[in-house]
């Protein structure tokens, strides 16, 4: 990054031809990064605006500035613009209940959504975790009914869970799973796991759907009648660190079939709420999927999965990111 | 078709190509940035994209220096073509062959790699295969770490009526491999399949495991089994499980997805390792066998690549 700055020294403004060779420097710095070929043109180019005809002093001058123009775009583009206080949002859909209006709690109702294994129903778990340390009641609803052992996958997680909630002293309310094996609709189960839920007072209903691959319609239709069938609260896709390019097209195709595919008469579909990145662990500095990701969707990264077990689960750290991302 | 994206824009610059009226050095490089630009777009590492531009440069430059192509544009294009279709080729075959399963010995072959990126499936496509083609097979699972890791082999090897051994309580991943390894070569059978958790280069414990495995299994082939979505990060990660397990094949998965398999291509360049087979699907049968020159014809769009290669 710093090898980019040599050809630059007088004090004119800027011109497009004296950024050109910076900026395409600065697109092969973002692509090793991991950054999707066309996202790191996005920004390159937005970068390059901001700083034509700028009258900026000396060698160190232009590096520094350009530096700092990369900086506040990707800061831009990484912070989120919508709450990720999912706990407060919990809090709150419990606070709604109204025993004047309705005989039944509603639980709060997230679904974990991406292609295949990147990690949706281990981290689903490790969510599953956090809310029981804060001291919420929680089912998870199996609603992968086709992948091999992905039942018995959960049903191993929630007994760690509660052993775990039972060892700590955290996690009063408790876990359970609602599964009705394989081969079944998984709208209906999670419907009918949701209904479960409000019978035996849960406060959050957690959702594993099986991976899938964006372009498979079949597929994102079942999705799709999912989300209209059950509106969950939120619809979290869950997508690794390890991706490249895919990214774009991957959160580009599960938002929008989502959406064309959940509408109906009464209501517009629903889409992505936000983003889980898992394997964090796995890509040293080549964080550039979460720059990818969010620039597609807008939507922020709820939580970030650094590890195996059930306590790696972070929120992310926007600071921390673009310096992964900038450093040399 | 897999890879359709990218052969068509490489194609396209290439039409683009014959239609410019004189090749000289600009319409070279137009292409070159053109195909470049599809690589990069793939996930292919950047450094090998920038080090294909080069060779191919020269290569060309060589080719017209010492009067290859006789003054002649079509000649030139022709060079021009061939140049890069060998580069990819290259990218994609890195010369080595492959080890084959043998009748009437006890093949052990063993998967590693990264978490969730196929290797529980696609050591039961493998038995399939092999099975299918009259050798006997069978699954060993020495996954003691994922949850349900025992039940998906179970299900799926049961599914595809593949005998499999494995435990709910053993917790120790070398033992359970080193017993069933034994148990099956006792009863004789020819295609013996470790099936390993997923790991990465970070956690050296877990490399130092998959390393013990190894020891205790000694395994005909270890294959290194690798997602077609990854980024940039694939030629680090494929290096380390070359140091630590020296695997002596790649399978690429998910490649019925809408990924171009670039980064997985760049660690067959990284390793020097040849990609034997294509995941496809998550069903028994979604095994597609892998060789370099028709895939990358294929990709190109090109069926007769005699023709093609005719200068
Ligand atoms: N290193 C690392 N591994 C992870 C992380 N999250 C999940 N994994 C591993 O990734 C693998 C796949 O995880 P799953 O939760 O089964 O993935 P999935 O998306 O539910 O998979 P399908 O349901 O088959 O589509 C497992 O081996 C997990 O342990 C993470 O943050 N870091
Ligand atoms: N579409 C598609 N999905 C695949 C393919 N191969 C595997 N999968 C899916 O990818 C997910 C992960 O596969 P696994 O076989 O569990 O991966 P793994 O490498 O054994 O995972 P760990 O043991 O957790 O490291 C599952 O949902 C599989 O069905 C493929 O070729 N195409
Ligand atoms: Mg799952
Ligand atoms: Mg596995």
């Amino acid at each position: 990054f710093t090898g980019l700055f040599s050809r630059i020294t007088g004090s004119k403004p800027l011109s497009k031809e004296d950024l050109a060779p910076i900026l395409a420097g600065m697109k092969d710095h973002l692509m090793k990064k991991n950054v999707a070929v066309d996202i790191a043109d996005k920004i390159c180019e937005g970068v390059g605006e901001s700083l034509v005809g700028k009258r900026v002093g000396g060698f160190g001058g232009v590096k520094t500035h350009v530096r700092g123009a990369l900086s506040d775009a990707i800061t831009r583009v990484l912070t989120p613009s919508t709450s990720t206080d999912l706990l407060l949002a919990v809090r709150n859909k419990r606070a709604e209940f109204n025993p004047a209006i309705s005989d039944k709690r509603t639980p709060y109702t997230m679904t974990f959504v991406g292609v295949n294994g990147v990690g949706k129903s281990t981290n689903l778990s490790k969510v599953c975790f956090w809310l029981l340390q804060n001291n919420f009641r929680v089912l998870i609803a199996a609603c992968d009914t086709f992948r091999s052992g992905a039942v018995e996958q959960l049903r191993v997680h929630v007994r760690n869970l509660s052993l775990l909630a039972e060892q700590t002293g955290t996690g009063k309310g408790g876990v359970e799973l609602y599964e009705r094996g394989y081969g079944k609709d998984a709208a209906g189960i999670a419907k009918e796991a949701i209904s479960y839920a409000k019978d035996n007072e849960f406060d959050v209903v957690l959702i594993d759907t099986a991976g899938r691959m964006q372009d498979n319609e079949p597929l994102m239709k079942a999705l799709a009648k999912l989300v209209a069938v059950n509106n969950p609260d939120k619809i979290i896709f869950v997508g690794e660190a390890l991706v490249g390019n895919e990214a774009t097209d991957q959160l580009t195709k599960f938002d929008r079939s989502l959406k064309e595919f959940s509408s109906t008469a009464g209501r517009p579909g629903r889409g992505i709420d936000g983003m889980l990145v898992t394997k964090w662990d796995t890509v040293d500095d080549k964080v550039g999927a979460a720059l990818s990701m969010t620039y597609v969707t807008g939507k922020p990264i709820l939580f970030v999965g650094c590890g195996q077990t059930y306590t790696d689960l972070r929120q992310l750290r926007v600071a921390h990111v673009v310096q992964a991302l900038l450093s040399d | 078709m897999v890879l359709a994206d990218l052969g068509r824009r490489i194609n396209g610059a290439f039409a683009q190509l014959s239609r410019v009226p004189v090749i000289d050095d600009k319409a070279l490089d137009a292409l070159l940035k053109e195909v470049a630009s599809a690589l990069l777009e793939s996930d292919v590492n950047v450094k090998l994209v920038a080090n294909l531009r080069s060779k191919v440069k020269a290569k060309v430059k060589a080719a017209i220096e010492s009067g290859a192509d006789k003054g002649k544009d079509i000649n030139r294009k022709n060079i021009i073509q061939k140049a890069i279709f060998d580069e990819l080729v290259l990218l994609v075959d890195p010369g080595v062959e492959p080890y084959k399963p043998k009748k009437n010995h006890p093949n052990v072959i063993m998967a590693v790699g990264l978490q969730g990126n196929g290797k529980t499936t696609t050591c039961t496509k493998l038995a399939v295969y092999w099975q299918k083609r009259g050798l006997k097979s069978c699954i060993v699972c020495a996954d003691t770490f994922r949850a349900g890791a025992f039940d998906q082999t179970r299900q799926s090897a049961t599914k595809a009526k593949i005998p499999y051994f494995g435990s709910y309580t053993e917790t120790d991943p070398v033992s359970i491999a080193a017993q069933g390894v034994m148990k099956f070569k006792k009863e004789k059978f020819e295609v013996i399949i470790v099936d390993t958790s997923g790991r990465h280069k970070q956690e050296s414990e877990l490399f130092q495991e998959m390393v013990q495995i190894g020891e205790a299994v000694k395994p005909d082939m270890t294959v290194l089994v690798l997602d077609a979505s990854i980024g940039q990060a694939a030629e680090a990660q494929a290096k380390a499980f070359k140091e630590s397990a020296d695997f002596g094949a790649i399978i690429v998965t998910k490649m019925d997805g809408h990924a171009k398999g670039g980064g997985a291509i760049s660690a067959v360049a990284a390793t020097k390792t040849p990609i034997i087979f294509l995941g496809v699907g998550e069903h028994l049968y979604d095994l597609d066998k892998f060789s370099p020159e028709p895939f990358i014809s294929k990709l190109l769009g090109m069926g007769d690549i005699q023709g093609f290669m005719d200068h």
